[in-house]
């Protein structure tokens, strides 16, 4: 999809502590044919030690997407989107909330968050695959994305 | 006799003093129901979408090393998992009347019809269906959850017709001091026995093959109108059509 010839991939953070969709989401990147550099972490703290370089994190590049479940160990998806968007820099990054919850209260949440759109997760998975397909073609190819460095 | 008034001010204190505990009890009790429902379909969901998913997965990618014995039994899995999709979703539905009403304010009940008309417009004008309403008045409710009430009728009327076209008329009639509403259609009717059961969460009379659904309409329509102080009822006979009627508060004004 990248055309230019210095083709970089596109940096995405995943954050999503259930292995079952980790495993779905690869399949349905995998179907996209995406230059993608997909980093993971499991739970909120971890997702915070990839965006300031902490831990075991210490060389991961800055995303260029988020894409963030809300139930999630430790630190919750809440929280990270709040210390997201109340950082000077990273809060120029996208993020996508990808979750399971059709909830009213925690659709408001989000977007009180500042999230960049939010995204209940479909049951079939053929809806799942379109879903991840049109997040690809919308965030990745139609939307001009900021520099963080 | 000053005796007696204190004695029977006391014990008078007494019982409101227990009607109030009662009646905390039953709001408590009640809202943790309306919770339970509520967070437990959001929980529920998780593990049906990767049993769903994967079920789906398997067959993607393996359908080839597969036999046709396999196959069915995944279908059937995927089916299940389907179907308690709908059911959780349902389940939902039925719990947001309690947590998401609004309160109760004037409503136009021609407005709410017309509302509910253009968005079953394409059901209606496939089923060839005639829809038609006398004069109706303004009642206390809560709009958007009319437009669900309405919508749940009218929409069995006509999922529930007979042989001929559907023909669906609503009116209302001022009893005492409330509206009485009635949906009534010309459909297949319902056994009277039934009569009670079919307000009852996921309660069914026919197979899902014949009539395709969970069984929640009804009891999403009963919970509304009972959140609106209402009654609902059905009166029916099998192969000669059905009206359900419902009440709902004047709020003063009585004219049609």
């Amino acid at each position: 999809m990248n055309t230019s010839t210095s083709a970089k991939p596109i940096e995405i953070l995943l954050v999503e502590d259930n292995p079952g969709d980790l495993d779905l989401m690869l399949e349905a990147l995998d179907e996209n044919k995406l230059f993608i550099n997909l980093t993971v972490a499991t739970d909120g703290e971890e997702a915070m030690d990839v965006l300031y370089h902490q831990g075991k994190h210490l060389n991961d590049p800055i995303p260029d997407l988020i894409l963030l479940d809300l139930n999630l160990p430790k630190k919750d998806g809440r929280e990270v989107l709040a210390e997201i968007k109340a950082h000077e820099i990273l809060r120029r990054i996208p993020v996508v909330v990808f979750t399971t919850s059709s909830a009213e209260s925690d659709i408001l949440k989000a977007y009180d968050l500042n999230a960049n759109c939010y995204i209940t997760k479909p049951v079939g998975l053929q809806q799942f695959l379109e879903v991840v397909k049109s997040i690809n073609n919308f965030w990745l190819t139609v939307v001009k994305l900021p520099r963080v460095d | 006799m000053l005796l007696t008034i204190a004695r029977d001010l006391t014990e008078r204190r007494r019982a409101d003093e227990q009607i109030k505990h009662v009646i905390a009890d039953l709001s408590r009790s009640n809202e943790e129901l309306q919770l339970f429902a509520y967070i437990a379909s959001h929980d529920l969901q998780e593990p049906l979408r990767m049993v769903a998913n994967y079920m789906e997965l398997l067959a993607r990618r393996y359908q080839e090393q597969l036999d046709e014995r396999a196959n069915k039994y995944i279908t059937y899995a995927v089916d299940g998992a389907t179907r308690m999709q709908e059911m959780i979703e349902a389940l939902l539905t039925y719990s947001r009347v309690g947590i998401q009403g609004k309160p109760l304010e004037p409503v136009e009940l021609e407005k709410v019809l017309e509302a509910v008309l253009q968005n079953l417009r394409i059901t209606i004008s496939e089923a060839n269906a005639e829809i038609t309403f006398g004069a109706l008045p303004v009642a206390m409710a809560d709009r958007g959850q009319l437009i669900q009430l309405f919508q749940n009728l009218i929409a069995n009327a006509l999922k529930f017709h007979g042989e001929e076209a559907p023909n669906v008329h609503i009116a209302a009639e001022l009893e005492g001091a409330e509206w009485q509403i009635a949906v009534s259609d010309n459909g297949i009717g319902i056994d009277t026995r039934h009569a009670e059961r079919i307000f009852v969460m996921f309660q069914r009379l026919h197979s899902r093959r014949d009539y395709p659904g969970t069984g929640i309409g009804l009891a999403i329509c009963k919970k509304i109108v009972e959140r609106h102080g209402g009654r609902i009822w059905v009166e029916t006979r099998s192969g000669k059509g059905s009206t359900f009627y419902f009440t709902l508060p004047t709020g003063g004004d009585k004219t049609v």
